[in-house]
């Protein structure tokens, strides 16, 4: 069923969101929501579902019980591309890019299924983003540093115009330089408006660029607030996702 | 008679390309090895069969016929079998691709026995003659159908938006998905286009060679040979590693011993996995510790 939102309506909704890999269950009744506009981090720690949520909208892994209601249309369930093409993309934690395709290639193949439209003006604009890419556009993308690689994956996603963007552990591996080129990229993209939902270890990144958070524990959503309410207090947060 | 070796060689080698290129078609993509391919590659060579001899019907309407019935069959093989195994033991799809095989074989053999069947000629293409050269209206058909297929396969892979979505699944399929591509429909079309091609090289050796249900055993190992030398799952080099099997096949045969033709793909299969495990165009394998 699909029900027409209004502004202040969630544009992603979790409600009693369970899941796990084979028999082993990671979220155990986990509910909130993704506003239009927002910048929600997913906090915990390890095993407490946060990636496992993202692969869980993205349809990667099988929900057992509860629902996901993107713009008003429930998506749980739904193969990977299926979910892909209402307009939810993930840069994973892998990054998962065509190693040997040249790094135009990896882009235009992000717009092939949703924003084929606009492919050329949104290319020309992740090159205006990150003009490294367009230096190395014919580059093999298996060639390009740890940095490049997250800038071909998060342009590659942004190829398909998404409306809500899934970013884990955007900052994962990478130098504390890069780190604050991501700061800045995410930064930019929430300045145009794009809906984010984050998994970030770095919690100076993910506080510095959230505008809220939850802190997910045993697959249950335990805490969660506004980012700036706690300005100064990012301890109390600590303590809640480590004690 | 070097250069008449070379063409015989060429020719055979150009059909064992086509059926490495399917076998690697079908392992890039699932990273499954067909052990079944060799009665795909048969299973195609009667059908084509049975249509110009029971059916009456004209050579070239009848290979399209008999290819387009083996990509359904590839199809409806990774729709209906294989991908109720995957995601198990890796063991459980090899059985099912060897029984699927073993299946098909039966079935030619309770049709026609053991017999040995002779495919009529079609190619009526008159010899060339260069110098001492003689390149026989087979090898031209043969060479000249696989050079076309080849190039039309290997320019839609690299210059189509199809072949760049086909690439990226063979690459990352998880990164496929995060794109919006069915993975799994590109599965069962990549098992389709390897019993396509595997049919399309049991077409051509048909009219120049004997039909009999066991044929497809052979054709599975130089197709192993033949991807073994070019490197597990490189597609050029399935081609390349089918053509240098064919060459060297005639040329052990008439410099050293007729026997060796039989034997050339297992000694080509034990000296390349001696020497250059990843084979020719293969990369070796790195594991991080």
């Amino acid at each position: 069923m699909v029900t027409h939102d209004t502004p202040t309506d969630p544009l992603l909704t979790i409600t009693d969101l369970e899941a796990g890999y084979g028999k082993k269950p990671i979220l155990t009744g986990a509910s909130y929501d993704v506003r239009p506009g927002e910048c929600l981090t997913l906090l915990g720690a390890n095993g407490s579902g946060k990636s496992t949520s993202l692969n869980v909208i993205c349809g990667f892994v099988k929900v057992t019980a509860g629902s996901i209601r993107y713009r008003g249309t429930e998506i749980a369930g739904l193969a990977p591309h299926r979910i892909f093409r209402h307009g939810i993309a993930q840069v994973s934690q892998a990054r998962d890019l065509f190693p040997d395709l040249s790094v135009e290639d990896n882009l235009r193949l992000g717009a092939m299924r949703r924003g084929g439209d606009s492919a050329a003006q949104t290319l020309a604009g992740i090159y205006e983003r990150f003009p490294r890419l367009a230096e190395r556009r014919k580059q093999a993308t298996r060639t390009l540093s740890g940095g490049e690689q997250q800038m071909v994956a998060i342009g590659r996603a942004l190829m398909s115009r998404p409306g809500l963007l899934l970013l884990d552990e955007p900052s994962g591996g990478l130098s504390p330089q890069f780190c604050e080129e991501v700061a800045q990229i995410i930064d930019s993209l929430k300045a145009e408006g794009m809906t984010l939902l984050m998994v970030e270890q770095n919690l100076n990144l993910a506080f510095r660029a959230a505008d809220r958070f939850i802190v997910l524990r045993d697959g249950k959503v335990v805490d969660g607030g506004d980012v700036r309410a706690m300005a100064g207090d990012h301890d109390a947060i600590v303590r809640n996702i480590y004690l | 008679m070097f250069l008449q070796l070379t063409l015989g060689g060429l020719s055979q080698g150009a059909i064992y390309a086509l059926v490495a290129l399917s076998l690697t078609v079908v392992y890039r993509s699932t990273t499954v090895v067909n052990f079944g391919h060799g009665d795909f590659v048969m299973a195609g060579a009667f059908i084509s069969y049975v249509l110009v001899v029971i059916a009456g019907v004209a050579f070239l309407p009848a290979a399209v016929l008999a290819v387009l019935a083996m990509f359904v069959l590839g199809v409806l093989f990774s729709r209906g079998l294989i991908r109720r195994v995957r995601g198990g033991p890796h063991i459980g799809l090899a059985l099912m691709c060897i029984a699927a095989g073993y299946v098909l074989r039966g079935i030619a053999r309770m049709v026609w026995g053991r017999e040995v069947l002779p495919m009529p000629r079609v190619f009526d293409i008159e010899p060339i003659f260069i110098g001492n050269l003689v390149i026989t209206g087979d090898a031209v058909f043969i060479i000249g159908t696989v050079l076309v297929l080849l190039l039309t396969l290997f320019g839609l892979l690299a210059f189509t938006d199809l072949g760049k979505m086909v690439q990226a699944v063979y690459q990352s399929p998880r990164g496929a998905r995060l794109i919006g591509l069915n993975v799994e429909l590109f599965d069962d079309f990549s098992w389709g286009v390897g019993a396509a091609l595997g049919a399309i090289g049991g077409i051509l050796i048909a009219p120049v060679s004997l039909l009999h249900p066991d044929l497809g055993a052979s054709f599975l190992i130089k197709g192993f040979a033949a991807m073994t030398l070019g490197g597990f799952g490189a597609p050029f080099g399935a081609v390349l590693g089918g053509l240098i099997l064919g060459v060297a096949e005639q040329y052990a045969g008439a410099y050293i011993d007729t026997s060796l033709i039989e034997i050339t793909a297992y000694l080509v299969i034990v000296l390349v996995l001696f020497l250059r495990p990843q084979g020719l165009f293969g990369r070796k394998a790195v594991v991080k510790v």
